[in-house]
């Protein structure tokens, strides 16, 4: 982690969809989180969606109108994309160079019309992050005083399965001074699954009540609130935890890291 | 040529609601299936050459897939030479011909038989029993759901989906209905005791016996079945004539490809290094032999396998039914077996189902059972695609207007009017505006359009009074970013 010298690292945010609308304060708390670090952010305000929404309901032609818009968003420069998500991450890394090539060869363009857009698809999946796996790797050694906070983390899917980032959440939280507990039947999805908790409520809901019954045994244990690195896995399960009136915290990984004051690279304040 | 599949007439929510309606199913499901996935993870863990050995495996397996046309031809030839029989049925519904007309041929009244997936996706029993033939299942948990007359909820355990109250009741019935005494308790061992002495009066006066094939050796001629409880032993050494019906995928090429093969459905299913009985069968009885039967058919079925050759979905050819998908798959934990309507349950049927189809049975199924959170995909020993091959379904539905027209215009605009920095902002901005409607408390109570179904059970936060790319314009401005 450079810090006060000559180079200043310089990260763009991806906010996401969900984030910029439904709750601001989890960029904002990034935000926070990076400058506190040296690191100066930029936010590339023609930015919109990524468009897993539609490319995982089978709209591929859809999804890649709204992945050639981030990929001409994003292509620019050379910064470090960070991403306040590990699904749209990982829609952006494991699924774009295959979406818009495909979609453009279903369109009528050439063979190397279609390889360009794959190579600007690759060349923006090779700088996008999730905010957690992105601050991990500017970790310093360093080890909390105090970590009493207890918190419950819960994986989103494609973060662990498709980035395989499962590891680096946990690190980050802990670095932080967090007490991270592990949820029963961790490995189960929580049911959000973009539109498919429109689509096929009953079973979302179901999934999502198995989610707050481990939850509840986590409060049980003394966790004081849940804690993920995808909003929409978050939202999901808070608003359900609300029509069912119950209260449990909810946060989003960049609101604890900015909360607790120490942040992970641990070096940045001084 | 599309296969013929079985399937419940029952639509999807009818389905589903049942599934999420039955308590006791949900706890033993759960119960079953962590206990096997945790198994799978064990096993692996603890035998440090069991990764390398799967990999050798996936490859032994997607080699035969590809290579199935010259395969099959030899290892008929090979079966023939040891005086067994062979035949090749495109469809399900010439697989029940063949096998009946065998029956018939050799006056069958009674036939046992092993635990077989292919047997259920070709409705063998009901073809079987229009003839005329009663039909004993073996398997005690295929004989469990045979006496409550339902399907298999799982494909390695059929009867997953019961509890032991319900199993010592159907028991007890059966053994009222042939003068039997009932089992002792509801012990497990108490009940496999009762099944034990039943099913040997099936074993000892059956004149059929009909089983499935977990592996068909083509250089040797052998065919190989896996099972926990030592009934295909039986089946396949008691009656006189033998029926082996095989899909045309099962066969591999070498000896060698199969001990590489073998361990993986008990590794990966169970979490056990091999399955309790490994029953290897070559031929009929040759003179001087104390037993084995006198003849042995063997039916290859293609039931639209082969027209998944070459094509991206080709992988899904090399399934080896051990159930570990459906053990981690968090829908299939939800609302069992059953809901899927279809022969194969869990991950690899909602994407085979409609494939051997051609789309024509179950279609929904990849859009409605799954929430694409690639748990199948971890857990697959045969490193089947199964998420990409649910995404690659859904977008083969979209392509052929499977789909609702309501949501096809949904996501149309939706990606249209987001794909400007212009128009999504502008449609936030309305967005917020109309929300006042369906604002309570500080929440969201309702939407309008795909969103409505979040709403049936959820609340939702508002749309920020300041969105963040208010907030970066306002405290900002365009110092960093710059918008159009």
């Amino acid at each position: 982690m450079a810090r006060g010298g000559c180079t200043t690292e310089q990260v763009r945010l991806f906010a996401t969809c969900l984030v910029d609308a439904f709750r601001p304060k989890v960029a904002i708390a990034a935000v926070n989180v990076l400058e506190r670090n040296g690191v100066r952010v930029e936010f590339p305000a023609e930015q919109t969606c990524c468009g897993q929404f539609a490319f995982n309901a089978g709209y591929h032609h859809e999804a890649a109108m709204l992945a050639r818009h981030f990929i001409e968003v994003f292509e620019r420069g050379d910064s470090d994309i960070v991403a306040l998500s590990g699904s749209c991450a990982a829609m952006v890394v494991h699924d774009y160079a295959q979406l818009v090539r495909d979609d453009a060869l279903a369109h009528g363009a050439s063979e190397a019309e279609a390889t360009a857009w794959e190579h600007r698809a690759q060349h923006t999946a090779d700088r996008i992050q999730e905010l957690s796996q992105w601050l991990s790797q500017r970790m310093d050694d360093s080890q909390p005083q105090d970590k009493s906070t207890v918190m419950a983390l819960h994986q989103g899917c494609h973060m662990r399965r498709v980035l395989k980032a499962n590891a680096e959440p946990r690190a980050v939280l802990e670095h932080s001074g967090i007490d991270v507990m592990e949820l029963e039947d961790a490995d189960q999805c929580c049911g959000f699954g973009g539109t498919y908790s429109m689509t096929e409520w009953p079973v979302s809901t179901a999934l999502a009540d198995a989610k707050i019954g481990a939850l509840l045994k986590a409060q049980d244990a003394g966790a004081t609130a849940l804690t993920s690195a995808d909003l929409g896995c978050l939202l999901h399960l808070e608003g359900r935890l609300s029509r069912l009136n119950q209260t449990f915290r909810v946060m989003h990984v960049a609101e604890v890291l900015d909360s607790s004051g120490r942040t992970p690279p641990g070096t940045g304040r001084g | 040529m599309a296969g013929i599949l079985p399937s419940d007439p029952r639509p999807w929510p009818e389905r589903r609601d049942a599934g999420l309606g039955n308590a006791t199913m949900r706890t033993t499901i759960g119960v079953v299936t962590r206990r096997f996935s945790s198994g799978q993870r064990r096993v692996f863990h603890e035998y440090e050459e069991a990764e390398q050995a799967r990999q050798v495996a996936v490859q032994a397996k997607r080699r035969a897939v590809r290579h199935m046309d010259q395969l099959i031809p030899k290892v008929r030839a090979k079966i023939e030479s040891h005086g067994g029989q062979t035949y090749m049925a495109q469809d399900a519904r010439e697989a029940v011909r063949l096998l009946v007309e065998i029956a018939q041929a050799h006056d069958v009244q009674t036939a046992i038989k092993t635990k077989s997936m292919l047997s259920e996706e070709i409705a063998l029993n009901r073809g079987l029993e229009k003839a005329g033939i009663t039909v004993v299942e073996t398997d005690l948990g295929e004989y469990i759901i045979q006496r409550a007359h339902e399907s298999p909820s799982h494909i390695l355990a059929p009867a997953a989906h019961k509890n032991r109250t319900q199993i010592k009741r159907l028991l007890d019935d059966d053994a009222r209905s042939v003068e039997m005494e009932t089992p002792h308790s509801e012990e497990p061992a108490d009940l496999t005791r009762f099944a034990r002495s039943r099913l040997r009066r099936e074993f000892l006066s059956a004149d059929m016996g009909i089983t499935g094939g977990n592996f068909l050796v083509a250089e040797t001629g052998t065919l190989v079945l896996i099972t926990n409880e030592g009934n295909a032993d039986m089946v396949t050494s008691l009656p006189p004539v033998l029926v082996s019906i095989v899909g045309v995928e099962k066969v591999v090429e070498t000896w060698d490809d199969l001990t590489y093969l073998i361990q993986q459905p008990a590794m990966n299913g169970i979490g056990q290094r091999l399955s309790s009985y490994t029953t290897l069968i070559s031929g009929p009885r040759q003179p001087g032999m104390a037993e084995g039967a006198a003849e042995w058919h063997v039916v290859l079925v293609d039931n639209g396998r082969s027209s998944l050759q070459g094509t991206p979905f080709e992988d899904v050819l090399s399934c080896i039914r051990c159930g570990a998908c459906l053990n981690v798959c968090p829908v299939f934990r939800q609302v069992g077996g059953h809901a899927y309507g279809g022969v194969y349950a869990g991950p690899i049927g909602i994407v085979e189902t409609p494939l051997l189809t051609d789309l024509q049975v179950l279609p929904e199924l990849p859009s409605v059972a799954c929430t694409v959170c690639h748990a199948c995909g971890e857990a697959c020993p045969m490193d089947i695609d199964l998420p990409g091959h649910v995404l690659r379904l859904r977008k083969a539905k979209v392509a052929r207007c499977i789909d609702h027209r309501s949501a096809r215009w949904s996501y149309r605009l939706w990606s249209q009017v987001w794909s400007t920095s212009a128009r999504y902002r502008r449609s936030l901005r309305l967005a917020r505006i109309a929300q006042k409607l369906y604002l309570k408390n500080g929440q969201l109570k309702n939407a309008p359009g795909l969103a409505q179904g979040w709403f049936q059970s959820r609340d939702m936060p508002p749309i920020a009074p300041e969105m963040f790319h208010e907030w970066w314009q306002r405290t900002r401005g365009n110092a960093h970013g710059q918008q159009k």
